[in-house]
């Protein structure tokens, strides 16, 4: 695999900018679509959202510092693309953003790409229940197997802070799951 | 053989003082080993046939081959200098023309609901600290943030429930005397 550091200075060059683009795309889109899709839920919208997130990192990836690794600047890019789109979807049906997340939920059951059993739907139901941010840390540490100071650097919390939050979020899945 | 009247059994060096945290490793272990069993491995989620395969060219076709091509400029510029001075012409007349009959389009032209559709529909990436900066505060009142109109009596109501103590609200009783 080619490290990060030189794929970054290829993104920046003019002349090596799309192969190098053509590498990323294919080193990170599993990765980044399984975030997405953990927070849009909905395969077709995974979809969409992945794209938007790969056409901003294009972008923007002149602006891109190196302060943060590539790896937790685009983790950042696709969890804010997925956020508001969530938020522009809740507004045009005109839901609240709960009443979004609940739906989505839903409509899991009927969804030819969701193979969940009554347990992994009950798991949806409570991750639907928890505030964002602690969704976000669950997931990504439970279910992507991240590193505390990834997410840290993604979401630009400390990792005390990401700790308290996975655990509490834990212990509020293991407690809903725990109800008949 | 001498029987030892105490014990006969020996012990490694050490053992009951690392009982305890032995103990308790355990206990933690076997609790964190009972807290994942309740929660599935996997959530579930599938993906289309060889979904994988086709994001990269979706993707590059929006990117990286979508970027602007170069065109050489051809050695015979005189055709655009005709071309232009042609398009120059027809400019020139026509916005005589439409200077008479017409008035520009300004800012007080756009619907209402257009621009609260805009609004709606694009992230403009400003926090509140920095609306607030541009929009002074006298100029807005409860009702422009609110969705629904608040009920005189609901906020009394919010505050009996909540408020413990009426005096931590430093509220000016004027009215009132």
């Amino acid at each position: 695999m080619i490290a990060e550091e030189t794929l970054v200075q290829e993104l920046k060059k003019e002349e090596t900018r799309a192969k190098a683009f053509e590498v990323l795309v294919n080193t990170y889109k599993e990765r980044l679509y399984w975030h997405i899709r953990r927070i849009v839920l909905n395969h077709d919208d995974a979809d969409d959202v992945l794209q938007n997130t790969f056409i901003k990192i294009f972008r923007n990836i002149d602006n891109f510092k190196g302060e943060s690794k590539l790896y937790s600047w685009m983790y950042r890019i696709a969890t804010n693309e997925s956020l508001t789109f969530l938020k522009q979807k809740s507004k045009k049906m005109g839901v609240s953003d709960q009443e979004l997340k609940e739906r989505l939920v839903e409509n899991l059951e009927a969804d030819v790409y969701f193979e969940g059993d009554e347990i992994q739907m009950k798991l949806q139901k409570a991750l639907a229940s928890l505030p964002d941010k602690q969704k976000l840390v669950f997931t990504m540490k439970y279910f992507e197997e991240m590193k505390y100071e990834d997410i840290s650097d993604a979401l630009g919390t400390s990792v005390g802070a990401l700790k308290a939050s996975y655990h509490l979020a834990v212990k509020k899945i293991e407690a809903y799951l725990r109800e008949d | 053989m001498k029987k030892n009247k105490k014990n006969s059994f020996d012990i490694p060096e050490g053992y009951f003082e690392s009982f305890n945290d032995r103990l308790m490793d355990r206990i933690k272990k076997e609790e964190a080993e009972n807290g994942e069993s309740l929660i599935p491995k996997s959530d579930g989620f599938t993906v289309p046939n060889s979904y994988f395969d086709n994001v990269e060219p979706v993707v590059l076709s929006k990117t990286v081959k979508k970027e602007t091509k170069v065109v050489p400029l051809r050695p015979n510029s005189n055709f655009y200098y005709g071309a232009a001075a042609v398009a120059a012409i027809f400019i020139l007349i026509f916005s005589f023309n439409w200077n008479s009959t017409s008035e520009t389009i300004g800012f007080d032209d756009l619907a209402n609901a257009e621009i609260e559709a805009y609004l709606d529909n694009n992230t403009y990436g400003m926090s509140s600290y920095e609306i607030a900066s541009i929009i002074p505060i006298d100029d807005l009142s409860f009702e422009d943030v609110l969705e629904n109109a608040l009920e005189e009596n609901n906020i009394l109501e919010y505050l009996d429930e909540n408020v413990d103590d009426i005096e931590d609200l430093n509220l000016d009783y004027s009215d009132y005397e």
